[in-house]
């Protein structure tokens, strides 16, 4: 039994359609690379995983059961969470601040804010700064960790690398390994294919809101990737 | 020493004008709602106080600021599940004010309706009558506890906002609701929470200002004002900003009576456009 299971997946805004009937699972401890172009629809599907999209046709069922039509809130404490693209901190919370506010669905699981600092130290430091202070690596650290502080099943993380710095970049990714090591479920959405398909089991690819091409990141060579990318 | 004993008076006042924009400050803060029908509510917590203590004469007066501060709680939170959350999920900012606007006509013409436009006031007994001359100053003994009150709940709603899961929820979600539905909150609930504490501190600050001076049906519009130029000229969204702006309310109101004994509310207005005019952001606002 998959821990995530999309099934004909079609979301759309207004009258425009986002995806068109996208299939994928993943189970427990798997990471998923979901690529694709600018507007392929990745973070749509993350959006609609969530709750802040509405699929309006098919299934999505986490740990056996449907979350479509499900408030936010209630998904969240399911044991979902976001890392979202642009990192939404909030303003008037101070970094730690922000990374309690992960924690409070109470689930049980190592992450605690001990756990997070030692991920990342250099947020120690800087543990009573208001959060939109930081770097904009330094608050994608911060967003990651309110994401895990939740202690989900399933993490889902929105272009990561999205405007930051290579050297950032690398560390944020660092962390993955340590981050995986705790045996949660990941996605991962990115337009960097080599960092996705890097740290990722399996990988989905979607060209215009469609599944092009899916599987082991092993078996994927880089004419396909190419070809499933950017429909050549 | 009699501008000075004046002068302090005023700022006594001010303690309880305080009140009056803490709620309005709260409400405005968390939900960026302006609700037009906070003087009602601060009327209604002033009649209810003048029915309970006449059901209840064997008790103290005072006391009876409980159960009141409980009911507005109540109604608060209900306000909010009933009607305001369906307005807030419009989207539209203008809904919700509509909406309280009427709501405020409504309740004053329904306590005209119920209780009669006749002038009203709490006995408040020795408490309200009480006295002490200190340093050649004569102060009353109520306007000092209703100050002490306030202060104290100023400082408790400042610290739990800052330093309490409540008040990190509350800044969370005004910030923004969105983000934290991501973290599993659900802001109807933390709305209908703040809604509640908006009105209980309206309506207790409806039953001290009973204890001290008579009100009609027709006295939340005055209310309402004072405490949305409370809440501006401390710096919207700020808790001590609307304690000072109180304090400053209250004092320049007091010192233009004694200048001009017709002069009514007519030096603190003053002061509220002055303060408009020089600090448009308010005495918070202006600080950060």
């Amino acid at each position: 039994m998959p821990l995530l299971e999309l099934k004909d997946v079609d979301v759309f805004y207004g009258d425009l359609q986002a995806t068109f009937g996208v299939s994928f699972a993943l189970d427990e401890s798997e990471v998923l690379a979901l690529i694709g172009a600018n507007g392929a629809g990745k973070s749509t599907l993350l959006n609609a995983i969530v709750g802040v999209a509405a699929a309006r046709r098919g299934s999505i069922r986490f740990a056996d059961e449907s979350v479509l039509g499900l408030p936010i809130e209630r998904i969240a404490v399911r044991g979902i969470a976001l890392v979202p693209e642009g990192r939404m901190l909030f303003a008037s919370l101070s970094v730690e601040e922000n990374l309690q506010m992960g924690g409070i669905t109470r689930r049980k699981g190592p992450w605690n804010l001990d756990a997070v600092y030692s991920l990342f130290p250099m947020l120690a430091a800087m543990r009573k700064r208001p959060a939109t202070q930081l770097s904009g690596g330094q608050q994608q650290m911060v967003s990651i960790g309110r994401a895990l502080m939740a202690n989900p099943r399933l993490l889902l993380c929105d272009e990561l690398s999205l405007g930051l710095a290579p050297v950032v970049v690398d560390e944020i990714y660092r962390a993955f390994a340590r981050i995986r090591e705790q045996g949660l479920a990941i996605v991962v959405v990115e337009q960097d294919v080599r960092r996705a398909c890097a740290v990722a089991d399996r990988m989905v690819c979607l060209l215009k809101g469609r599944v092009t091409l899916a599987g082991p990141v092993e078996s994927a060579d880089h004419e396909r990737i190419a070809a499933a990318y950017f429909g050549e | 020493m009699d501008w000075i004993s004046t002068a302090i008076n005023g700022a006594l006042l001010g303690g309880l004008y305080g009140l009056f924009g803490l709620g309005l400050a709260l409400v405005f803060g968390v939900m960026r709602i302006v609700n037009l029908s906070h003087g009602e509510f601060i009327v209604m917590g002033a009649f209810l106080g003048v029915f309970l203590v006449a059901a209840m004469p064997q008790v103290p007066p005072w006391l009876m600021i409980v159960p009141v501060v409980v009911a507005g709680y109540a109604a608060g939170w209900l306000l909010q599940a009933g009607v305001v959350n369906l307005a807030v999920r419009t989207g539209d900012h203008l809904t919700p004010l509509l909406l309280t606007f009427g709501l405020s006509v409504v309740l004053r013409n329904g306590m005209v309706e119920l209780f009669g436009a006749d002038s009203r006031a709490i006995d408040g007994g020795r408490l309200t009558s009480a006295g002490f001359d200190l340093f050649g100053l004569h102060l009353g003994v109520y306007p000092l506890v209703v100050l002490a009150l306030s202060i104290v709940l100023f400082v408790g709603v400042q610290r739990v906002v800052r330093h309490t899961e409540f008040g990190r929820v509350l800044r969370a979600t005004a910030d923004s609701p969105q983000v934290a539905r991501l973290m599993g909150v659900a802001p109807e609930r933390v709305f209908r929470q703040v809604m509640g504490l908006s009105i209980a501190f309206a309506a207790g600050a409806g039953f001290l200002l009973a204890m001290r001076s008579s009100f009609t049906p027709f006295s939340g519009v005055e209310r309402l004002l004072i405490a949305f130029e409370v809440v501006i000229i401390g710096g919207l969204g700020s808790f001590w900003g609307a304690l000072l702006g109180g304090i400053l309310l209250g004092m320049a109101q007091l010192l233009g009576q004694k200048y001009d004994s017709n002069a009514g509310a007519l030096y603190a207005h003053l002061l509220f456009v002055v303060s408009l005019v020089l600090l448009p952001r308010g005495l918070a606002g202006e600080r950060r």
